[in-house]
């Protein structure tokens, strides 16, 4: 036997992980940057408009922002629901559903802003909250695998959207294509086009690290997530806990679209979750569990978006946004991996290798 | 007694279906057998007996080639083997149904027994397979729907597939891994009816159970293993249940006398915690597997359990910490009867529990030493207040009880899976100590220590005993049960056969109990 070069180490130190990472991010640029070449482009060029457009410029920043207000709760959303073992795939439907009941609730209520915004919130989190009822009750009374029906009533929800803003909802005043008219209450900005929404969504998240650290609740969501069986050993009612989690994962998720839909969009469009909830799983196996680690992995998230923008000004198709993403997913699911591996000293070898 | 000549009525020179001469298998710091001898004959069905861990299925995995012997040899028909690979002992005739079946659920009947089967035909329809199932299940006389799906059928037919799967790839040796743990008894009965019949085609089989009645009913020969050796071979006729069980369990058994109360510790209290009236567990199955078990647990008592295992303990440790609803009877805390079967409120009313599969149930291995410390004691001050966790407090709780318990930690951050075995159940044992300010249900401390350990354990119970806490302490081993109970009830079946006072206790007399005889048919002071 030749002596192992390498030792798999059960958990990766989290300095290994965060630096290979790094690398990966590194090599799936460079690989990007080839393909670009080849396809006849200037990847120097190129790399420069995207910095000089995204970080380097205020409405590059302002863009930013404004992908990571969703991103940041749909990947809590996805974190949350994690934590006890379930995953939560739809929060692209629970999106819709609160950007729906939102504009329900812009569209039928007049009055002041300072009523009309709670209530729209409320109305938002209650959307993405009943769109994940069903799921929720079915995974904790009949054992019914919640990724497929969470991931089944996305395609109603964006269908649903579709249907309101083409029918019912749909602008009869400017005319505009598959959307509401804009709605007469929106969420105040603080800088240039960025919402208030977004400084709420890391306080959100930043409290929702905090509650799962630090509150009996949290606790036993770990424990739930973590072993089932010694959950109930130890007496904590994992049913309940299933369903609040659930139903908190489906409200945040639901809240997003209200933000987007009142922050950002200012009307109900059809498409509009822009595959948000599908990217907060993303952002959330990038963040490894963690909801502080949502943060840089929605502002990674949100940078590779923003130079999509870019790029189809560059006459590149839409397509490689999702090419990219997948790449850099890709490399870090296997930095990730390499991060176990330990370099053993190789000594010459004194026993049998076992 | 360990070679015997061939049984009457057999051609004379006819060689035994299976020899093992010698065998040995070690792991890592454990010797799973040493110098086995084992004789199976044609038309003989020859069953293994023995406790957890006495190496009966290590030999069987190296009977069927899983594992390869370090020592000894395999003889099949007079001739040599070694098996390097399953599918060798396959081809040379050697089948065994595992007690978990390896069966595809969504597959049906048909497809299960050609999966994997190079006599299967090229061009396999479902029509084509299912007549050849049906000629094989009419062949051999185990009747099976070769069209049903697997996850359909009950236990005992999935358990004929399984047979059926061995049979057809012409297996003369067919060997049982505790074949009746999941069947009912009706079930039973028809099982054993086909292995009968299995056996007067001249075909062998090896049936490895530790249902001592089961043995006596269906084998010819029985050989138990002790700790990893084989103690001897005994014609089934000559045996009595009583006879086998103190065989398994017997040795040569140390009486140190750790009942002695030191100075200043509680008495036995007279008024019982707890009290369990006539209660009846059923399983999903209906089978019972707790029968109207009574029980009075005091303060300041330690009563042992023995038994062979799965004679109703882990439902006894289930009822007794709430995680089991009972079907009928009463369960009593303090004189007042409880309702619900209701793990938190158990823990609550201080009742610990060490469990018998400790490292799956009661800790969560992904995640910290912190955190699975603080799994009994984080709703309660100063961990949890308000609704909060305090990570803080947790912590030092992890402190002590590492401390107490003798574990050295590098890092309380890291995942308790990083943790040997056995640290981890010392860990749980001191956690579950500190929350049994009334009644400590510990289910097999000892397994899985080494002797120092051990000790440490039962000193842990006794210490707990002095503070007046009632402690119950389930295990297989009679030396130390007889060492540290005040009390000892003896299970079989579910059944509590009776609670004998440990200090006039004689092995005899528990290895009776054991093995099902009535208290009422034994003498005083009983000889076997």
């Amino acid at each position: 036997m030749a002596t192992r070069a390498f030792q798999r180490l059960p958990t990766a130190p989290a300095g290994r992980i965060l630096a290979l990472r790094l690398v990966a991010i590194v090599v799936s640029l460079c690989i990007i940057a080839g393909v670009l070449a080849l396809s006849g482009h200037s990847p120097v060029m190129l790399a420069e408009l995207i910095l000089r457009s995204t970080l380097g410029s205020r409405f590059g920043l302002e863009d930013l922002a404004l992908f990571m207000c969703p991103l940041l709760l749909t990947g809590a959303a996805v974190t949350v629901c994690g934590t006890i073992g379930l995953w939560n795939i739809g929060a692209e439907g629970q999106f819709y559903a609160g950007a729906i009941a939102a504009t329900g609730v812009a569209l039928g209520l007049h009055g002041p802003v300072l009523v009309m915004l709670p209530l729209m919130t409320i109305a938002g989190i209650l959307g993405g909250m009943a769109w994940i009822t069903v799921p929720t009750l079915a995974r904790a009374y009949a054992g019914v695998n919640e990724i497929i029906t969470t991931l089944l009533l996305n395609f109603i929800a964006s269908l649903l959207t579709y249907y309101l803003t083409t029918g019912p909802w749909r602008d009869r005043i400017s005319g505009a294509q598959v959307s509401t008219r804009r709605l007469s209450v929106s969420i105040p900005e603080m800088w240039g086009i960025v919402h208030w929404g977004f400084p709420v969504a890391i306080v959100i998240v930043v409290g929702l690290a905090l509650v799962l650290s630090r509150t009996r609740w949290g606790y036993e969501i770990r424990i739930g997530g973590a072993n089932p069986e010694a959950a109930r050993y130890a007496g904590i009612p994992v049913r309940l806990r299933i369903i609040s989690v659930m139903l908190l994962s489906g409200g945040l998720a639901g809240l997003a679209g209200m933000f987007e839909v009142a922050g950002t969009v200012h009307r109900l469009q059809g498409g509009m979750a822009n595959n948000f909830g599908y990217l907060g799983i993303v952002v959330a196996v990038l963040a490894r569990g963690s909801c502080l680690n949502v943060i840089p992995a929605a502002l990674l998230m949100a940078l590779i978006l923003d130079s999509g923008i870019v790029m189809q000004t560059q006459q590149l198709s839409a397509s490689v946004i999702l090419a990219i993403t997948g790449l850099i997913l890709f490399m870090i699911a296997i930095g990730d991996e390499l991060a176990h591996y330990r370099p053993v000293a190789t000594t010459p070898a004194k026993g049998k290798a076992s | 007694m360990n070679n015997p000549a061939a049984p009457s009525g057999m051609a004379p020179g006819t060689p035994p279906v299976l020899q093992l001469r010698g065998i040995g298998k070690f792991f890592p710091g454990v010797i799973a057998n040493k110098d086995v001898d084992l004789d199976v004959w044609p038309g003989e069905i020859h069953a293994l007996l023995g406790e957890n861990g006495a190496g009966k299925s290590t030999l069987m995995n190296v009977v069927t080639g899983i594992y390869q012997p370090e020592e000894g040899e395999i003889i099949l028909d007079g001739y040599g083997q070694t098996f390097t690979a399953p599918q060798e002992a396959i081809r040379a005739g050697i089948g065994m149904v595992h007690q978990h079946f390896k069966l595809v659920q969504a597959f049906s009947v048909a497809e299960n027994i050609h999966l994997g089967w190079d006599e299967a035909p090229r061009l396999a329809s479902p029509a084509v397979m299912e007549a050849r199932t049906r000629e094989i299940s009419e062949r051999f006389g185990f009747p099976v729907d070769p069209a049903a799906r697997v996850a359909d059928l009950s236990a005992g037919e999935q358990q004929r597939v399984e047979i059926l799967r061995v049979l057809a790839r012409r297996a003369r040796l067919l060997i049982m891994d505790e074949p009746t743990a999941v069947l009912t008894p009706e079930e039973t009965g028809e099982l054993f009816r086909a292995l009968r019949a299995f056996r007067a085609q001249g075909n062998a089989v090896i049936i490895i159970s530790h249902k001592l009645d089961e043995v006596m009913e269906i084998s010819d020969r029985v050989s138990i293993l002790r700790g990893g050796r084989k103690v001897g071979t005994f014609r089934t006729a000559d045996c009595n249940p009583t006879m086998l069980a103190a065989t398994m369990v017997g040795r040569d058994i140390v009486r140190r006398n750790m009942r002695a109360r030191p100075e200043g510790a509680a008495p036995i209290a007279p008024q019982p915690i707890m009290q369990l009236r006539h209660v009846s567990v059923r399983d999903d199955r209906g089978v019972e597997t707790l029968r109207d078990v009574s029980l009075d647990l005091h303060g300041g008592e330690i009563l042992g359990i023995a038994g062979v295992a799965g004679n109703g303990q882990r439902e006894l440790t289930h009822v007794l910490t709430g995680l089991m609803a009972r079907t009928s009877g009463e369960i009593m805390l303090d004189g007042s009867v409880v309702e619900r079967a209701d793990p938190a409120l158990f823990a609550h009313a201080g009742i610990g529990h060490i469990p018998e599969d400790r490292l799956r149930s009661a800790l969560a291995p992904s995640l910290s030493i912190t955190t699975n410390m603080a799994l009994r004691e984080y709703a309660e001050p100063p961990i949890g207040r308000h609704g909060l966790y305090d990570a803080a407090a947790a912590g030092m709780l992890a402190r002590d009880i590492a401390d107490l318990a003798d574990v050295t930690i590098p890092d309380f951050a890291m995942p308790i899976r990083n943790l040997s075995g056995g640290n981890q159940q010392r860990l749980v044992a001191r956690r579950e100590i500190r929350i049994a300010s009334r009644v400590l249900v510990a289910a097999y401390p000892a397994r899985g220590l080494d002797i120092g350990a051990i000790a440490t354990m039962l000193g842990y119970l006794t210490d707990l005993r002095d503070q007046g806490v009632a402690v119950v302490f389930i295990s297989e081993d009679l030396e130390d049960l007889l060492n540290v109970s005040d009390r000892i009830g003896v299970m079989f079946h579910g059944r509590m056969m009776d609670v004998i006072d440990a200090e006039n206790a004689d092995i005899a007399t528990i290895g009776m109990l054991m093995g099902g005889r009535e208290p009422t048919d034994l003498q005083p002071g009983g000889t076997q």
